[in-house]
């Protein structure tokens, strides 16, 4: 019987071919109208080292990488000792055979792929190991090979004879396993109706930020955030805009206060180590009440960490890092497609109140390739900043107002001047210090966020409204968690998922209420402390489970599934 | 620049809060000075912005009638360059002492000059951290005694004008805030240069290092046959030290907004939604680096 969904795995050394086969059949899976995800691990370092990309595809929307594997495709030895745990009951193996041992249980569901040899044969290299392996894995899972046929020919349009010799190597990869043929097989995908696309979560916030009307980006290159400044580098300027790579991410985040001080929307991108540079600044822009986009793609910590590896630590940093007290809004998107929106969101939030807003993602969610439906632009609104050009005479910069929302000059306004400043200020910019200034100030900073307690912030919730069992999570843990609560229901378990998606200023009564009926409350996440855990319990002042795990890797669904069952007991 | 009967005065300039330096302080030379030179240029205060960092020259900002900002210590330059790239109209001056330029902010020094961010830097150096107090700067004397150094300063000072030539800045003065007709002349030069103008301001500190007569008796101009076009002859001025005061180097090259300009005017127009459309899954979606 047809199989709703498939793990394939690649493994191997890196720059071996693992990557490339992934993408081959992560893009074919797209085009062939399949859900897509991906999950990859590889070293820190650029060449050797071991490296895994999977591909879950299926029939309906994914919305996790999958846990155990259908299809394991292994490169070379290490590949198998590392992966083979993994295997499903009745996972099928394809394997060069010059250079991996598979155990004699094995052999009945296991093919050797002559990969390195086919490939030379062929193409005269082994640059076209890439697609013996995709030929083959396309065979045992009855995948219909036109859509990398047609990526072939159009990929390579003006080298004839690279095409052919790249088609050849996949139909040599179909041959070697044949017959192995379709035992793997995956149900036809259905007829697509609405557009989709296929992206990552770096590219897609790097989409929603120029929807959303970004005019100045500046970065520093580091692991894992990079693809957003490569990205941006290559088509912002298409529009108009400004990409920068800084000299360290002080001065990234400083020159885009400069720009958004000057007007322009202006986003940076980083991960946990640049966050830690940024915190200054960050405070600064709180302070000064200019608004700016920064995007966390967390990573293992602490100091250099893990930089390959997912986590979700950065969190209480995002929050409250730095010295004193700074307002800043934080946010976290969920999903790919989600990276979009909250993109869009957070530059909303910034201009509205005129903060600093933080994007927290993290290495699995910022890598990860899925496909998602197409993003209605249609829907993207562009908040627009208050500035001084509908004051009459000359506007107070940090102006006492109902809504703490003060009219910003911009420069090029004739009645806006103003000095921003870090320092304690009156109405006017000018420096004060004094009691009552600064207890009206601070007051104004932090309770301008009020409407986002008060109903602007969307959250997620999935499930049971008001479950017996609840669980709370932020960000990429949406996916198993969504999948995790399926399986518990199906159980006939009263379970539901909140997923605040704006943490800061976090939304106590949404989860007061979420949590009202509920027995038990856990709260899964990817790092040491529990740190979300310790949110809820400090903000909301009830007791909750921590389910942290800080091992690098993305929860499975299964193991949200275990959670919830042992909740249950 | 010829005066009209609108043109501006060095009061217009003059904003409501006083000072807070010290009698007698260097900075209040080169704020008149700016005052100066920003009326015979007749700026317009609604398109000037003057940046600067943290430290008692850094609240310049604050007695000036255009727009400002007070940034972080060391920050002043990124911001301003972000400033200037937003906005290629404003006239974008940055403001900052010794410690804040060439201590904590040093790292930005090179890059906002190699990349030729067309701004000008006023560094008002007196050779000493006076905010806090009066311990020793990066321009500080060997063997000064301070505070932080009460048996002498071990290091050697920092060159600032062999550092912004070997930097690539495409401007490179020296003034002080005792002969404000000559460093108003350098700032009406440095702003009116298209790219990275420096001047390093000697303004001395009369609370913690009161060099003012010393400096006074030090100064020389630089010789009236020194080749400004000379980088090689700029940077041998620079690193024969003495206090020279004028111009040292002065190059015209394209400026970062004119490269961002030229980039953005050869790059094909496109909008989100085609961007959108690179990533069609039916299209066969691209992995990988984005092409351009």
């Amino acid at each position: 019987m047809a199989r709703q969904s498939v793990v394939i795995r690649l493994a191997g050394e890196s720059g071996e071919g693992v990557i490339s086969s992934g993408d081959i059949l992560t893009q074919a899976a797209a085009r062939g109208g399949y859900w897509t995800q991906t999950f990859r691990t590889y070293p820190a370092e650029i060449r050797g080292g071991p490296c895994m990309y999977q591909v879950r595809m299926g029939q309906d929307r994914i919305y996790s990488h999958g846990k155990e594997v259908d299809l394991l495709v292994c490169f070379n030895q290490e590949a198998w000792d590392l992966h083979h745990d993994s295997l499903a009951a009745d996972g099928v193996v394809l394997y060069d055979e010059t250079s991996v041992a598979i155990p004699d249980e094995y052999r009945e569901r296991a093919r050797p792929v002559r990969m390195e040899q086919l490939a030379k044969e062929i193409g005269g290299s082994s640059r076209a190991k890439n697609m013996v392996a995709a030929g083959a894995v396309c065979g045992v899972i009855a995948f219909d090979t036109t859509p990398i046929e047609e990526l072939v020919t159009v990929r390579y349009a003006h080298k004839a004879g690279v095409a052919d010799a790249n088609l050849a190597a996949l139909q040599a990869g179909k041959d070697e396993a044949a017959d192995l043929t379709g035992v793997m097989e995956i149900t036809h995908a259905a007829e697509v109706e609405e557009d989709r696309v296929l992206m990552s979560g770096n590219q897609a916030i790097a989409l929603g930020a120029v929807a959303a009307g970004l005019e100045y980006f500046a970065g520093y290159p580091i692991t894992p955030a990079s693809d957003i400044l490569e990205w941006l580098s290559a088509k912002l300027p298409a529009t108009g805009g400004i990409t920068i790579q800084c000299e360290d991410e002080i001065a990234s985040l400083a020159s885009v206060i400069g720009a958004s001080y000057a007007g322009a929307k202006a986003a940076t991108a980083t991960s946990g180590p640049g966050l830690s540079l940024m915190s200054e600044l960050l405070g600064y822009a709180g302070m000064a009440e200019i608004p700016c986009v920064i995007i966390d793609a967390q990573r293992g910590g602490p100091s250099t960490g893990l930089p390959t590896k997912t986590e979700q630590s950065d969190l209480q940093h995002a929050l409250y890092g730095g010295h004193g007290e700074s307002p800043r809004v934080v946010i976290a998107p969920i999903t790919v497609e989600d990276c979009f929106w909250a993109t869009v969101d957070a530059f909303n939030y910034a201009e509205r109140f005129q903060v600093p807003v933080i994007i927290l993602t993290d290495q699995g969610l910022a890598t990860r390739m899925e496909v998602i439906t197409a993003p209605d632009l249609s829907k993207v609104e562009q908040w627009q900043r208050k500035t001084a050009k509908d004051v009459e005479g000359r506007a107070k910069r940090y102006e006492l107002t109902d809504d703490g929302i003060s009219p910003m000059g911009l420069p090029g306004e004739p009645n806006g001047q103003y000095v921003a400043t870090g320092i304690e200020h009156d109405e006017w910019g000018h420096p004060a210090y004094t009691p009552e200034v600064h207890t009206v100030m601070q007051h104004k900073r932090w309770s301008k966020l009020d409407p986002l307690t008060n109903g602007a912030a969307r959250h997620e919730y999935y499930g049971e409204a008001e479950p017996d069992i609840a669980v709370i999570g932020f960000g990429s843990t949406y996916g198993p968690v969504r999948e995790g609560v399926d399986m518990a229901r199906a159980d006939g378990l009263s379970v539901g998922a909140f997923y605040p998606r704006v943490l800061g200023p976090f939304p106590v009564e949404k989860v007061r209420e979420f949590t009202s009926k509920a027995s038990r409350t856990i709260v899964p996440e990817i790092n040491y402390t529990g740190q979300l855990a310790r949110l809820v319990r400090g903000e909301v002042g009830i007791s909750v489970d921590s389910r942290a795990k800080s091992d690098g890797l993305p929860f499975t669904a299964e193991d949200i599934y275990e959670m919830i069952t042992e909740a249950a007991q | 620049m010829s005066t009209t009967p609108a043109q501006r005065k060095p009061a217009d300039y003059k904003s409501d809060l006083k000072p807070i330096w010290c009698p007698g302080c260097g900075d209040y030379g080169v704020l008149a000075s700016l005052y100066r030179a920003f009326a015979e240029l007749d700026l317009d205060p609604t398109n000037t912005v003057v940046v600067s960092g943290i430290g008692c020259s850094s609240r310049l900002p604050g007695f000036v009638t255009t727009y400002g900002v007070h940034t972080l210590h060391g920050r002043p330059l990124p911001v301003a360059m972000g400033v200037k790239l937003a906005n290629p109209e404003l006239n974008v001056v940055a403001v900052g002492g010794d410690g804040d330029g060439f201590a904590i902010g040093a790292g930005h020094f090179p890059h906002a000059a190699r990349r030729n961010v067309d701004i000008t830097y006023i560094v008002m150096d007196n050779e000493i951290y006076g905010l806090t107090k009066g311990q020793v700067s990066p321009t500080s004397l060997t063997d000064q005694k301070a505070p932080s150094t009460p048996w002498g300063n071990l290091e050697t000072p920092l060159n600032t004008l062999g550092f912004a030539v070997a930097s690539n800045a495409s401007f490179v003065a020296r003034g002080a805030s005792f002969n404000t007709k000559a460093l108003t002349e350098l700032m009406v030069q440095a702003i009116e240069h298209k790219g990275f103008s420096f001047i390093d301001a000697m303004s001395p500190c009369v609370m913690f290092n009161n060099t003012q007569e010393t400096w006074k008796e030090l100064v020389t101009d630089v010789d009236p046959n020194h080749n400004s076009a000379d980088r090689v002859a700029a940077f041998d001025l620079a690193l024969r030290g003495g206090f020279k005061m004028g111009i040292l180097y002065r190059e015209v090259r394209p400026t970062l907004n004119e490269k961002y300009a030229a980039l953005i005017e050869r790059t094909p127009n496109s909008d989100v939604g085609a961007m959108l459309e690179s990533f069609s899954a039916a299209k066969g979606a691209a992995i990988g680096k984005p092409t351009v």
